[in-house]
């Protein structure tokens, strides 16, 4: 994939969200820059991706997602972590969410709303996966991976509230049996409903 | 170069050992402890045994991005981050920062360094096997590369020896292909792991043993006595050993050389060239450059051991240039930076095993399974590749990242998560490369770090042999998965797998019985300048499919004791 193709195709998959005079300061940026200023969300996209931690993980009789500060580590860890096209991925995601009356919803339509989208990230992954194989090929994989189409956003979004609540402090201490030193490495027998160990 | 150049009677040492390392290590002890005055020169910073593993004890949510490399780490690390794991935030401190410290890859070369008290042996795998006999024979009855110059006989006792001090928690299984080591008591294989090793040697008749790993699982009195302890199954050994329970250069060998009160260890400092004297025939010393002040300050010895990493240690003899050896110490035969070798990995299989639902092993072992060579051995001949390749791998129930790729979410989506997942499996194999005189490293004619050392240029990538045994690796995995009558079988064979990745990369200043066509002889000594010994993985003229750092260590303390010989016989 040639770098004009990339740069159409990310404009292609994110629909409007992309206007010319972003493409044309895409195309002024030196191949292997970062984007200028990083990751950043508003805060009714904080509110939404809080929204969307917490229905993965509610609070329960245990802590729920927002408790714990799920929503905070996902917006810390794409900005350390994921480069431009994964920004772009989750960005568009939340947009696609904004732009469908997300926050207004009941909490059933948003369900809905998630299911739905969590059978298309199905589909996305396949192709995805394809990507990744090709890239694995290619002498020139590092400018790739720079411009390859990211993770879809429902992925990055459960993989980002599943790490942030279960290697929480309270996330994990409330979830499983916290044994930092265990000292011994044994057969046991599970009980109906144990939980698991954590280390 | 000459800027700076002191030069004085504290500069004046017995023995000089370039490299903290694995073998480094091992040299220090052995040549202090036979009454030696010993300079250890380690290129990196100090690191502390116990003190300054400053991640060993964090809790998951002390480490900020948990097991995910942040940019800036993987922008750093870049070679480093080739293999999975390195740049992560709990030990990405103990790495080397490839930006500031290039090499050049005319073809990709993986190099996996760490730069610092105890190098890699504070990282590695911890894996511990002995070469067997036939190992040492297949080069001559192959034609390939050059005869070894010693036999698996020559190396048993140091085996031994080796093996009594690092601690090497295995079963003894009396096999042919993987002969045993002196063992500390073996870590328990779970319920699924047994039931695949039973049925492999039912089925297939191929061994299936527990990993021989360096953690001690019953410390003796000489591990105690360095302040080792027992193993405590948190599999967090690639953070330091707040224990000392993994061997390192840093829990082991480098304590016992303290205690001799004859060692230094000069850290910051990059050996940049040996020091030949045209009239003795001999290495007089080393020229080192400060990390950080770029003075240059000569150290004499009598002996001068390499063990500054395969690849910086043939660096070092290429760079030490003279009328007599204008080619680089040692290189009459133009082998110095030859014939890398390494495992190639990245090719096996996995599944899902169904049943076992009651058993959860707790604790987290620091090892796996190993299944020992199998291919071209015994009555097996294989027609596509020469040698063979062992598998490292184990069965464990899946946790909450199973969720990840799942469907569902919601309350009893993560009530499910608290609970063990199904189990699962998975084999990768570690294959032998064959030395092949066109994979070499060089130095860059014109490109110099910023310490004046010319840069290493890499040209090697895997032969034929390597690439048909990756099929197979990936294959005969897959069978005997669905052998067991494990479920979801998926074989991989990684393409983005280059020379390097396994960090077993060796074979540059290769060991034989002729000085045209080798570096080193039997006693590990430069041919032609008896007093400069290579005993870390430059030497090896095969590398087997297991994994090196046993052998390195074993020849280490052979040649060793050789040079203390020679050296109290005055023929040194």
């Amino acid at each position: 994939m040639n770098r004009r193709n990339a740069l159409s195709h990310i404009s292609l998959l994110l629909g409007s969200t992309l206007s010319a005079p972003t493409l044309l300061a895409m195309d002024r940026r030196g191949r292997h820059q970062r984007v200028p200023g990083g990751f950043t969300l508003t805060s009714d996209q904080r509110s939404l991706v809080a929204t969307v931690a917490e229905l993965i993980i509610p609070k329960t009789d245990t802590p729920g997602a927002i408790e714990v500060g799920v929503p905070a580590f996902i917006e810390m860890m794409l900005q350390d972590c994921y480069l431009q096209p994964e920004h772009q991925s989750f960005v568009a995601g939340v947009e696609q969410l904004q732009q469908a009356g997300f926050l207004s919803q009941s909490t059933a339509d948003q369900t809905e709303t998630l299911r739905r989208l969590e059978a298309e990230t199905k589909e996305l992954m396949k192709a995805y996966q394809v990507q990744q194989t090709k890239m694995g090929d290619n002498e020139d994989k590092e400018l790739m991976k720079k411009q390859a189409t990211g993770l879809p956003f429902w992925r990055l979004m459960k993989e980002l509230t599943l790490l942030g609540y279960f290697t929480s402090e309270a996330g994990l201490q409330a979830s499983f049996n916290y044994v930092p030193i265990p000292g011994k490495y044994e057969l046991i027998k599970l009980k109906p409903g144990q939980k698991n160990y954590a280390y | 170069m000459n800027l700076n150049l002191t030069t004085d009677k504290t500069h004046r040492y017995d023995a000089i050992v370039v490299g903290s390392g694995m073998t480094g290590g091992i040299a220090a002890k052995e040549l202090t402890q036979k009454g030696l005055r010993v300079l250890v020169i380690e290129r990196g910073r100090e690191v502390k045994h116990i003190d300054d593993y400053d991640t060993a004890m964090k809790a998951p949510w002390e480490i900020q991005h948990r097991d995910k490399v942040p940019v800036r780490s993987a922008e750093e690390l870049w070679a480093n981050n080739r293999f999975v794991g390195m740049a992560q935030d709990d030990k990405a401190g103990f790495m080397t920062n490839d930006q500031q410290n290039p090499y050049v890859e005319k073809r990709p070369f993986d190099w996996i360094r760490a730069y610092h008290t105890g190098g890699k042996s504070m990282h590695w795998g911890r894996q511990t096997y002995r070469w067997n006999p036939a190992d040492f024979e297949a080069n001559a009855k192959e034609g390939i590369g050059v005869d070894w110059p010693i036999r698996y006989t020559d190396l048993a006792p140091w085996y031994t020896y080796i093996e009594k001090f690092v601690g090497v928690s295995g079963q003894a299984e009396q096999l042919a292909v993987l002969p045993d080591s002196h063992f500390l008591p073996p870590m328990p294989m779970s319920p699924p792991e047994r039931f695949f090793r039973e049925t492999m040697k039912q089925k297939l008749n191929r061994p299936v043993t527990i990993g021989r790993v360096a953690n001690l699982t019953q410390p003796q009195p000489w591990h105690t006595a360095l302040g080792r302890a027992s193993c405590q199954f948190r599999n967090k050994c690639s953070r330091g050993c707040p224990y000392g329970a993994y061997y390192s250069s840093l829990s082991g060998a480098i304590p016992a050389a303290r205690a001799t009160n004859r060692l230094d260890i000069l850290h910051d400092s990059i050996a940049a060239e040996l020091i030949y004297d045209d009239k003795t025939g001999r290495a007089t010393g080393v020229r080192v450059v400060n990390q950080h002040t770029l003075a240059v300050t000569d150290y004499s010895a009598r002996i001068i051991f390499l063990n500054a990493g395969s690849m910086n240690t043939a660096a070092l003899l290429l760079n030490s240039r003279s009328s007599r050896f204008p080619n680089g110490l040692g290189n009459d035969s133009d082998q110095v930076g030859r014939n890398i070798m390494d495992h190639h990995l990245g090719a096996g299989a996995n599944a899902t095993i169904e049943g076992f639902e009651e058993d959860l092993m707790y604790g987290q072992r620091p090892n796996a399974l190993y299944i020992p060579r199998f291919r071209n051995w015994g009555s097996d001949r294989q027609t596509t590749y020469l040698r063979g390749f062992g598998y490292q791998g184990g069965a464990s129930r899946s946790d909450w990242k199973r969720g990840v790729a799942m469907d569902g979410f919601g309350a009893s989506f993560k009530q499910q998560m608290t609970q063990p997942g199904a189990w699962t499996i998975g084999f990768g194999g570690f294959g032998e490369v064959l030395p092949n005189p066109n994979n070499r490293m060089y130095l860059d004619p014109v490109k110099k770090d910023k310490w004046g050392v010319p840069l290493i240029v890499f040209d090697a990538a895997f032969g034929e042999n390597e690439i048909a045994m990756r099929k197979d690796m990936m294959n005969s995995a897959a069978e005997m998965l669905d052998a067991a009558g494990f479920k979801n079988i998926t074989g991989n064979n990684r393409q983005d797998v280059h020379l390097g990745l396994g960090i077993h990369e060796m074979g540059t200043a290769r060991m034989g019985k002729d000085p045209k066509t080798s570096v080193l002889n039997k006693f590990n000594q430069v041919h032609d300048c008896k007093n400069v010994f290579v005993t870390d993985g430059a030497a090896m003229a095969s590398s087997s499919c297991v994994n090196p750092s046993l052998t390195y260590m074993a020849l280490t303390a052979r040649a060793a004791n050789y040079a203390v010989d020679q050296l109290t016989k005055k023929n040194l």
